[in-house]
């Protein structure tokens, strides 16, 4: 059947200038197209006052520091109650000074640079080879049945299963803990991209296509770029699984010749039953993987997603 | 709009920017192949704005993508004496990463346009859609009407001969376009119709008009060509050109009553 829009009468058409008083001038069209684009920018002209500014921050600061703030009185009371011994839940303060001392004393940030360059460092090899797999993954159909479902599979186990097999292999070296790291994070930043690419309205590979663009200069300038929402999410959950698998690695792979890294103190920490030595490792865990979000992956996705119009939660 | 008519040619003799002779497009392969374009004949002179109107199915869009050379030609002969087309979609589909300018700039950059070239054109092509001001606005930051301009300008700079100083070439320019305003409220559409119209007289590129709107190619063509769908062909043809506004009515009407005689012989079939 014929859709009727292509048959209908033109009395039915939208009422257009022409069919009235077609001597309108096309001066008249210019300026009723520069009224329409004054309105239109009119509405997009809104700029926000430091006082919006301040309030902004606060709402976005203040509700983690109450939450902090609840979570230590919780942990306080049910400290001072005594419900477990000492040696299992200790009071805030205790890890608290356990924290301070480890700065004064300068270790902590020799641990954390041990854990922090291992982590950056594999992560960066995996950028490295995550990349071409995912354009590979995205645009080669039969590379993609082959070992499409087994990389999503490899992002769903958990990257201590390796450990072993990695000690096995590589003994217990910095190779060892890079394999680890790398098995983590490849996955999820190959899969980011696919699924970024995936998602690319099919019109703009068509576009560069009708702008002259070749297969290597449509990937850099259109395919690209247009999978950065996509590449980026990849990438952040990348960085999330390689500092886990790291954290699995240092904690399993313990040796004098391989560094004292945050996993290593947290098993220092067990191996003497000093529970605020535990807490304090965790709590230096935590604080890297939160401060790398928001320091670098936060304001790069608000960034990537604010210029392209599309409004994230952030 | 009749003022703007007086300088047409209506009857061209040049070669033409692009001929179509008995050109043939089916899909699929052997006996489930379904033709799309069955014997298409059409010239489109330089400088002649041609719209083609039909309804769904009569392989408008196909014709489009054989002359962009998205596509080939099952059989039949396909000329085109034209420098690098330019294509208009329904959608805008700027790069939504990139300002108004740099969307034009990347045009210019994937036809090989040098990079002090690039800045001086993309500045005239956004002058010639009268949006100068808004060169550093992202896509979503502009209205419909806006983007589709954006878009119009990025597809003249398709056109830009890279060897050449100016923004005309040797070769005459081919612009074609598939339905580009029918996502667009009337008003817009309006403004939009008469900029194009402005557009085409200031660089006299030949226009290739996909539209099933009958008003709408009757007021911007010199001629409508209309096909019949599954598979499409030429059915007629009508000269608009200078026509006083009874004349344009009369022939609007003409070209809707054909078209329903082709639409309805699609139930009798």
């Amino acid at each position: 059947m014929p859709p009727r829009d292509s048959a209908a009468p033109p009395d039915e058409d939208t009422v257009g200038p022409q069919d009235n008083n077609s001597l309108v001038a096309v001066a008249d069209y210019g300026a009723v197209g520069a009224g329409l684009d004054a309105l239109e920018r009119s509405t997009s002209d809104t700029g926000a006052t430091t006082a919006d500014r301040l309030r902004r921050i606060a709402r976005s600061v203040l509700p983690p520091i109450v939450a902090i703030v609840v979570l230590i009185a919780i942990w306080q009371a049910l400290w001072a109650a005594a419900f477990w011994p000492e040696y299992q839940l200790p009071s805030p303060s205790a890890v608290g000074s356990e924290l301070w001392s480890d700065i004064t004393s300068g270790a902590v940030f020799g641990q954390l640079w041990v854990s922090v360059h291992r982590a950056v460092f594999g992560f960066l090899i995996g950028v490295v080879i995550a990349t071409p797999l995912g354009l590979l993954l995205a645009k080669v159909r039969l590379v993609r049945a082959a070992i499409g479902p087994l990389l999503s599979g490899l992002q769903s186990l958990p990257s201590v299963a390796w450990v072993p097999a990695a000690i096995l292999w590589f003994g217990i070296t910095p190779g060892a803990i890079y394999f680890v790291v790398l098995l983590g994070s490849v996955p999820s930043i190959a899969n980011g991209l696919v699924s970024g690419i995936d998602q690319i309205p099919p019109i703009l590979p068509r576009v560069g296509k009708v702008l002259g663009a070749g297969r290597l200069s449509g990937a850099r300038h259109i395919l690209l770029p247009a999978a950065l929402p996509g590449y980026l999410a990849g990438l952040k959950q990348g960085w999330a699984f390689s500092w886990r698998s790291l954290m699995a690695a240092e904690l399993i792979a313990n040796s004098p010749q391989l560094g004292q890294g945050l996993g290593q103190y947290l098993e220092n920490g067990r191996d003497l039953s000093d529970m605020p030595t535990v807490m304090a490792a965790i709590i230096l865990i935590l604080f890297v993987g939160i401060g790398i979000d928001v320091l670098i992956f936060r304001p790069l996705e608000r960034w990537v997603l604010h210029s392209r119009g599309l409004t994230g939660m952030t | 709009m009749t003022a703007t008519l007086e300088h047409r040619v209506s009857k061209p003799i040049v070669e033409p920017a692009v001929r179509l002779t008995s050109v043939h497009k089916s899909f699929g392969k052997g006996t489930r192949s379904v033709a799309a374009l069955a014997g298409v004949d059409l010239r489109v002179a330089p400088g002649e704005f041609v719209c083609l109107i039909g309804a769904s199915g009569c392989g408008k869009t196909t014709l489009l993508n054989l002359v962009a050379g998205l596509d080939s030609v099952t059989s039949g002969e396909l000329v085109r004496n034209t420098s690098r087309p330019a294509v208009m979609f329904q959608e805008a589909a700027l790069m939504p990463w990139l300002t108004a300018t740099r969307n034009v700039e990347l045009a210019l950059r994937l036809g090989g346009v040098g990079r002090a070239d690039r800045r001086r054109r993309t500045i005239d092509l956004l002058e010639l859609v009268r949006l100068t001001g808004v060169g550093d606005k992202r896509p979503h930051e502009l209205s419909g009407g806006m983007r589709q301009r954006v878009a119009l300008a990025r597809a003249l700079a398709c056109t830009v001969d890279p060897s050449s100083d100016t923004n005309d070439s040797d070769l005459p320019a081919l612009l074609l376009m598939d339905e580009p305003f029918s996502a667009l409220d009337a008003i817009t559409r309006d403004v939009l119709q008469a900029e194009l119209l402005r557009v085409w007289e200031a660089t006299k590129t030949a226009v290739l008009f996909v539209t099933h709107d009958v008003r709408e190619a009757v007021r911007l063509g010199q001629r409508v060509v209309l096909l019949s769908s599954r598979p499409g062909r030429v059915v007629q043809e009508w000269d608009v050109a200078d026509g006083s506004p009874a004349a344009e009515a009369a022939t609007v009407e003409e070209i809707n009553v054909r078209l329903r005689e082709v639409i309805s012989s699609h139930a009798a079939a």
